[in-house]
């Protein structure tokens, strides 16, 4: 308890309550947190649809390798994220090994662009969504899809109307986790994305430049996303303890 | 039941990759051999351009003090300042400009012997190949240069954007920057790994590690900045007499260390 609690309390107890309003409104945190939900929530609707059919695969086919792209799966969730990072500049940066074929071919960079910033936080938050959605297929009781389809239903029919309702906890525990892993996203995107306020600048990069100088601002900003990770918390409280 | 363990476990690996994120305000931290027997530490923190400089120093004066052994903490000066002012355990600081020795001095231990030990100037690098095609600083305020300068409030960052007003391109420039690196070392590697069309970083930053990889472009000397290095002992220094030794270490024998490394004498 104490582990966790006394960075809680130590941040609640050196926020400047009295100059929080005036930070929060100011350019730096507005476009950063306009940005970061940009960013998250982009990253968390690829997730999404990336990771279920993912998911479906990995549940209901059997292919050869399961267990090898599983593991490619859950590797950017151990990877620590200045690696992932570091991953991303060798296949997309401008040298890298995608990227310097897009560069060629169509002289587009993806680095220092909101993209390349969507795309840090989407490749840490893949993971958590691909996990949730499949302990949410795995739950599944099959027989409600076979008895739907006896009764007529088109596999369309079952998955809109059996499947996704009964996952519907699921699914949204993978969005909201994934959302929040994509909001946090640090180490990749100042490595991959550059530190631009309006462009790549989310919050927890703005927290970083803050620290450097204006302390302050940078827990005043922390208590936001701090306040921000309790809502998301309180909202799963609900999905996950059932 | 195994769906929600699942669960658990996704989460536990979620808040270890996240805390994997903590990446602080100091920079790397390197630590140069000492020899065994009663050991005394000596932490210096250092602006991160000093990085190869310092490291040589900090081994020769081990070498000259057995039992000494002299810890670097590198960074934006901007940072180290506030780790300073917020009670991190230092005894020497070298910054790369006056302000954040004042900050040190006036808002935070405040600070003994005093010295300006170096002065920098700062130059244009861009990758080998050049791919936008730069050859002055005019150049670089060409419509989508990808230019990398160091943040606001990191001495790099503010030369920079001090020369981009003494050549009256600021508007311009300004609007090129795609990165406000956190310290100067990572222009270089932004510019040097290709990524970057262009960065300002100091002179001496071309070191003979980057230099394969980067082509300096001078900044004429009528608008370039010239950057003044001071060091000092801070005040809660547990190490007063070591910490001034090595004071006078950096302004003694550092100087051609210093000077071999391209920084101009104070």
């Amino acid at each position: 308890m104490l582990l966790v609690g006394l960075p809680l309390l130590g941040l609640i107890v050196r926020t400047p309550w009295g100059r929080i309003g005036e930070v929060l409104t100011s350019d730096t945190a507005l476009t950063a947190l306009r940005l970061s939900l940009v960013v998250a929530t982009t990253a968390a609707a690829i997730s999404f649809v990336l990771g279920f059919p993912l998911a479906w695969l990995l549940v209901r086919s059997p292919f050869p390798g399961k267990t090898f792209v599983r593991a490619l799966v859950v590797l950017p969730l151990v990877m620590p994220p200045v690696v992932a990072g570091v991953g991303l500049l060798a296949a997309f940066g401008r040298r890298g090994i995608a990227g310097s074929w897009l560069y060629d071919w169509f002289g587009f960079q993806l680095t220092f662009t909101t993209g390349a910033a969507v795309l840090a936080a989407s490749f840490v938050s893949f993971p958590l969504a691909v996990l949730a959605l499949e302990a949410g297929l795995r739950g599944l009781d099959v027989r409600l899809e076979d008895a739907a389809s006896t009764l007529g239903a088109s596999r369309w029919y079952v998955m809109r109307r059996v499947t996704l309702p009964l996952m519907a906890p699921q699914i949204a525990a993978a969005l909201v986790l994934s959302w929040a892993r994509a909001l946090g996203e640090f180490g990749a995107t100042i490595t991959f994305a550059g530190n631009l306020q309006g462009r790549t600048q989310t919050l927890p990069l703005a927290v970083f430049e803050r620290l450097q100088s204006d302390q302050d601002a940078a827990f005043a900003i922390s208590m936001l996303l701090i306040a921000i990770a309790f809502a998301v918390i309180i909202g799963l409280r609900g999905r996950f303890l059932r | 039941m195994k769906g929600f363990l699942v669960l658990v476990a996704s989460l536990s690996l979620l808040f270890a990759a996240c805390s994997s994120d903590d990446d602080g305000g100091g920079g790397s931290t390197a630590a140069t051999g000492g020899t065994g027997g009663d050991q005394t530490d000596l932490t210096v923190s250092g602006a991160a351009s000093l990085t190869d400089a310092f490291g040589d120093i900090g081994t020769a004066f081990e070498g000259e003090n057995p039992g000494v052994t002299v810890t670097f903490n590198f960074g934006p000066s901007d940072g180290l300042a506030t780790q300073i002012n917020d009670g991190a355990p230092v005894d020497v600081f070298a910054s790369a400009s006056p302000t954040w020795m004042d900050s040190v001095q006036d808002d935070g231990p405040g600070v003994s012997d005093r010295a300006d030990f170096a002065k920098n100037r700062l130059t244009i690098i861009v990758p080998t190949d050049n791919p936008a095609g730069i050859e002055d600083i005019n150049d670089l305020t060409e419509d989508g240069i990808q230019l990398v300068i160091a943040a606001e409030g990191v001495p790099a960052g503010d030369y920079a954007r001090e020369i981009f007003e003494n050549a009256g391109i600021s508007e311009a420039a300004m609007a090129n920057v795609v990165s406000n690196a956190e310290d100067v070392r990572a222009v270089v590697t932004s510019v040097a790994s290709g990524e970057a069309d262009a960065g300002i970083v100091y002179v001496t930053d071309v070191t003979a590690e980057v230099a394969d990889r980067v082509t300096q472009i001078e900044i004429p000397d009528e608008i370039n900045a010239i950057a003044t290095y001071p060091i000092a002992v801070v005040n809660d220094t547990q190490e007063t007499d070591l910490a001034k030794h090595f004071v006078d270490y950096v302004l003694g024998p550092g100087q051609q260390t210093l000077a071999d490394y391209g920084f101009l004498p104070a």
